[in-house]
């Protein structure tokens, strides 16, 4: 307790060096806790885009389909694995995948069309709430299409609008047919964007004369499970057999993970770059501290105070300082951190940039959690640790004869 | 003499050897010296006699390059940094020329610092504390800190401190040197009685007279090694022992 007395003390004896070395601490802990929750919100908006739209937590198809798709590759009992995954608390959904070409006038384009069960993809995927204008999917509305921004830009189509799909069914007939523009969707992932064409699951295998199975079963998994968990609890529902792959999507999609993964080591080294100013700072304002108080240190020494409790003193001292900052630092950055989570910040013309086949949203949001304020916390107080700790093992281990005689 | 009968203090053959560059300082000489429970000692000559260095190794705060320092029994010599450390806070108190109390405590807060460390309870503390600074005259002055008192003061929060946390002995570094002589006489006054009520035990270096006065046993130091050891009277000082010590 004295010496925690003593540390506080010491750290008013020049208050205008603790006050600058504070305000170094608490300006590095403001700027680092809104970069935090700026990533944070731009790394969780890429996951939640990429696992909402058209990834899910984690996928069930034929093995081998993630390297060479193809429209008879798809898992065949289908709707008893959906039904399965639904009663174990999973959100489930299939959905039906193939290549063709789509033609609005004079003009075409290649196009991914997607087979959906309008409701259940509702219930399970948020590809529903992407809509830009118009309406999602309606299974009483066979004819109707949702189609992204980029192909209706390419196609020059609008709401209302037809588009000619072609393409070869499973039976190898040409599939060929009329469909109207219900829906244009936001620009959420780079695929959709350029040549998705959404259709009901039903207009799909009739289309395509494909009457059973699907070719992707994109699950989504509570919030709090781990994805891993997740993927094995999956697996050991859909059971073993042969030819069926079930993997999160970290694995279906890795480079996108890694890119995320990577986005977040960036995360590290600009706290570190930063910190690192700081920490110097400390250092010197540490030593120069120990230099003027170095007779102080002998008497403390003389009079039986040991190496630790001297070593405790002058971390304490930093440590203290590193609470202050702390405290002015999380108050500063609170409100601005939840005007960026809540309001976010308008990127202009970067709204619709891709990134690793994810878009950009127009508004950019600071995402908060308990981990994202621990981590440049945690780092402020182990980097002014780093810093305290030469100068406290140098007034630690000081000579008390020497110590005394100094001048 | 300790409850065994041993000296409370005894240095043997202590020789004392500083490197200054290229040059051999040897500042002291196979010194020996013994010390009893409650003795009121001064080591008394001229500057370089090695005064200060003597106080230092009987601190425990340096060690001899050649014999042996024994505080009650225990060679100072053969204990680690740790229990060197322990020994300076339990068994041995500190008056120094500078005061150097530490300036962000109050006048209580220095004299309690040490018994904080040795884990004596609040209450004890609290207690010993208030009648000390009470006995060195400065009752109400407890919330002081350094920089709010006298010389003279700051020199009884020093002794406080010092006898605060019950040492086998307490050592002055030529305690009256930075007052003047009604505070120095003062001081004096204040140890010569914490040494006849307390049994404190006392060993002074100094050379001033009036400390050689209250000393009952002068210890004469002249190139590092012991010259006179003359036991005396209180209050009664030889005139040539004052131009020598001068």
């Amino acid at each position: 307790m004295i010496i925690l007395k003593m540390a506080w003390r010491n750290v008013w004896r020049n208050s205008r060096r603790s006050s600058i070395t504070i305000a170094a601490m608490t300006l590095a802990l403001f700027v680092e806790l809104l970069y935090a929750g700026m990533v944070a919100g731009l790394v969780y908006g890429m996951e939640e885009d990429a696992t909402a739209y058209e990834l899910g937590d984690v996928q069930v198809f034929s093995e081998g389909y993630l390297t060479k798709p193809s429209l008879y590759d798809a898992v065949e009992d289908d709707e008893a694995i959906v039904s399965r995954l639904r009663e174990a608390g999973f959100r489930a959904t299939g959905r039906l995948y193939s290549g063709g070409l789509g033609a609005a006038g004079e003009l075409s384009s290649g196009v991914a069309l997607v087979g959906i069960d309008p409701e259940g993809d509702a219930a399970t995927m948020e590809l529903h709430a992407a809509i830009g204008e118009g309406e999602w999917l309606d299974a009483a509305d066979p004819k109707g299409i949702v189609i992204g921004r980029g192909l209706a830009r390419t196609l020059a189509l609008g709401l209302g609008d037809e588009l000619i799909v072609l393409g070869q069914a499973s039976d190898g007939s040409v599939a060929n047919e009329v469909y109207k523009v219900r829906g244009i969707l936001m620009s959420v992932a780079a695929g959709l964007d350029r040549g998705g064409v959404l259709l009901t699951e039903g207009e799909f295998r009739e289309l395509m004369v494909f009457p059973t199975g699907s070719h992707k079963i994109f699950v989504r998994k509570p919030v709090e499970q781990p994805l891993d968990l997740a993927r094995d609890e999956i697996a050991a529902l859909v059971g073993a057999r042969d030819g069926v792959s079930v993997k999160t999507w970290k694995e279906v999609s890795p480079f996108l993970a890694q890119y995320i993964d990577s986005v977040a080591g960036v995360i590290v080294v600009v706290y570190l770059i930063v910190y690192l100013a700081v920490g110097i700072l400390i250092l010197n304002a540490m030593l120069m501290a120990v230099f003027e108080r170095i007779r102080e240190f002998g008497v403390l020494k003389a009079i039986g105070y040991g190496p630790g409790q001297v070593l405790g003193m002058m971390v304490a001292e930093g440590m203290l300082q590193a609470v202050v900052a702390t405290a002015l630092g999380v108050t500063l950055a609170l409100p601005v951190g939840w005007y960026l989570q809540e309001v976010g910040v308008n990127v202009g013309t970067l709204g619709g940039m891709q990134m690793a086949g994810m878009t950009m949203p127009p508004v950019w949001n600071a995402y908060y959690t308990l981990e994202t304020t621990r981590v440049p916390v945690i780092m402020l107080f182990v980097i002014v640790l780093g810093a305290v700790i030469y100068p406290a093992v140098k007034a630690a281990w000081i000579s008390p004869v020497e110590a005394m005689h100094h001048r | 003499m300790t409850s065994n009968g041993t000296p409370i203090l005894q240095l043997d053959g202590v020789t004392k050897v500083f490197h200054q560059g290229d040059i051999e300082v040897r500042a002291l000489r196979g010194l020996d010296l013994a010390v009893n429970q409650g003795e009121f000692v001064a080591l008394w000559g001229p500057s370089g006699s090695g005064k200060t260095t003597a106080l230092n190794l009987i601190g425990a705060l340096d060690s001899p390059t050649e014999g042996s320092v024994k505080l009650e029994g225990r060679e100072l010599s053969k204990l680690s940094r740790r229990e060197l450390s322990a020994m300076r806070r339990d068994r041995i108190g500190f008056v120094f020329q500078a005061y150097n109390l530490i300036p962000v405590l109050t006048a209580y807060e220095n004299a309690e610092s040490v018994m904080a460390l040795q884990g004596v309870p609040p209450k004890e503390r609290r207690d010993r504390v208030m009648k000390l600074l009470a006995d060195v005259g400065l009752g109400g002055m407890e919330h002081r800190r350094p920089h709010e008192l006298s010389g003279g003061q700051q020199q009884r929060v020093a002794i406080a401190r010092a006898i605060a946390s019950n040492p086998a002995v307490v050592l002055a570094d030529e305690p009256t040197a930075n007052v003047d002589s009604a505070t120095a006489e003062k001081l004096l006054d204040i140890m010569a009685k914490l040494n006849a009520e307390q049994g404190v035990t006392f060993v002074f270096s100094t050379h001033d007279p009036r400390v050689m006065r209250y000393a009952k046993r002068l210890v004469g130091l002249v190139d590092g090694a012991v010259d006179t050891d003359i036991e005396k009277a209180q209050g009664e000082l030889d005139p040539e022992m004052v131009a020598l010590g001068g």
